[in-house]
């Protein structure tokens, strides 16, 4: 009971700082640059997102330190998380991937997790610099200086083609280029079971089924990104409108976990859906009904 | 009061496939409570690509 009060209280605290300034206008659609350096601007998200990047490594390294046989407390949770995570995975990306897929898949996972729940500190979006009309001298608007990445369209779009090329590598890598265009446009139709005019005649099908699933996955990186950014940014927005905050507070921290887990959700599925058949399916199908197994034993010597 | 219908459709679809597949996955996990793993996997799927055009229909139409 302690434990949960201290929490509570902690979120209340939390929540409160985020109240603390809460402007009218909301948060604005694209990140705004803080410094310029040379003709490169630096954004708010970029500060930010370094700033978390960096946290979570030293965080992480020194969480393990030196990994031992026996684990320490810290490497403990760490190695928790990771045997978690891969359980989860591994029936869905498939056994042949795994060893490729699940270093980008954890790190997806852990990156967008902790930058989705960045947003949620004290004084994000609510410390900076104002904006000043030379002229009037009144306030015209206003530069936060921290604003998560996950919640700047850009960063949601390089998360995105990241995890759009590591499909396209793993696949290639693990299933081959002749699997993958056998799964977007060959003829899954058995040749022996039905006449041969049918059959060519449901090769053109299938090759216009190919270039529609070929749009579909042309797609993938829009909606994953759009999808995390208007989540996100969508949580921010009600975070800094209404005065409600201690029930949004912990929506958004379910959002956040949910989100992150989604989009590493996605990459894993688009990865198994074409790395993830043949031998080791059924394979797994066996071990994953452990009841048939048993009901089969008894039976056996009888046959 | 301005909107825009198209947005307004899209939420209301998205937000009624979430509240479907809430349903069912809440049903699902009822009969057969040792499933519950699997079935949030699959629900999460399903429940992100509902809610993912909604939100897409916000963002990109806005």
């Amino acid at each position: 009971m302690p434990l949960v009060r201290t929490l509570l209280l902690l979120a209340s605290i939390l929540a409160s700082g985020t109240a603390a300034f809460a402007n009218e206008g909301g948060v604005s659609e694209k990140a705004e640059s803080v410094f310029h350096v040379g003709p490169l601007p630096l954004t708010n998200s970029m500060l930010t997102s370094w700033g978390v990047t960096l946290i979570l490594v030293f965080f992480i390294r020194w969480l393990v330190g030196k990994p031992q046989i026996v684990p320490a407390r810290g490497q403990a949770v760490v190695e928790g998380l990771i045997n978690g995570l891969r359980d989860l995975f591994e029936p869905i990306v498939g056994k042949k991937a795994m060893p490729a897929a699940f270093p980008l898949l954890i790190c997806f996972f852990v990156f967008i997790l902790l930058h989705n729940w960045s947003g949620l500190f004290p004084f994000v979006g609510t410390v900076g610099w104002k904006e000043m009309n030379q002229a009037t001298g009144e306030q015209v608007g206003f530069i936060p200086w921290i604003r998560p990445l996950t919640s700047d369209l850009n960063g949601t779009i390089a998360l995105a083609l990241t995890s759009f090329v590591g499909w396209f590598v793993i696949v290639l890598r693990y299933a081959g280029p002749k699997a993958l265009l056998f799964d977007l446009f060959g003829n899954k139709a058995d040749k022996k079971e039905i006449p041969a005019a049918l059959y060519w005649s449901l090769s053109v099908v299938f090759l216009g089924v190919g270039l529609i699933e070929v749009m579909s996955i042309l797609i993938r990186p829009i909606t994953l990104s759009v999808r995390l950014f208007g989540n996100i940014f969508g949580g921010e927005n009600l975070l800094h409108n209404t005065s409600f905050i201690p029930i949004f507070y912990f929506l958004e921290i379910l959002v956040g976990l949910v989100q992150s887990f989604v989009f590493t959700l996605l990459t894993s599925v688009y990865i198994g859906l074409i790395c993830n058949h043949g031998d080791d399916h059924g394979e797994e199908s066996e071990h994953s009904n452990p009841i048939e197994v048993k009901e089969a034993v008894p039976g056996a010597p009888s046959h | 009061m301005t909107g825009n219908i198209a947005q307004g459709i899209a939420i209301f679809a998205s937000a009624l496939g979430v509240g479907l597949i809430g349903y069912h996955a809440v049903e699902a996990v009822g009969r057969n409570p040792g499933a519950s793993g699997k079935i949030l996997v699959q629900s999460i799927l399903a429940l992100a690509l509902a809610e993912g055009l909604g939100v897409l229909s916000l963002v990109l139409l806005h």
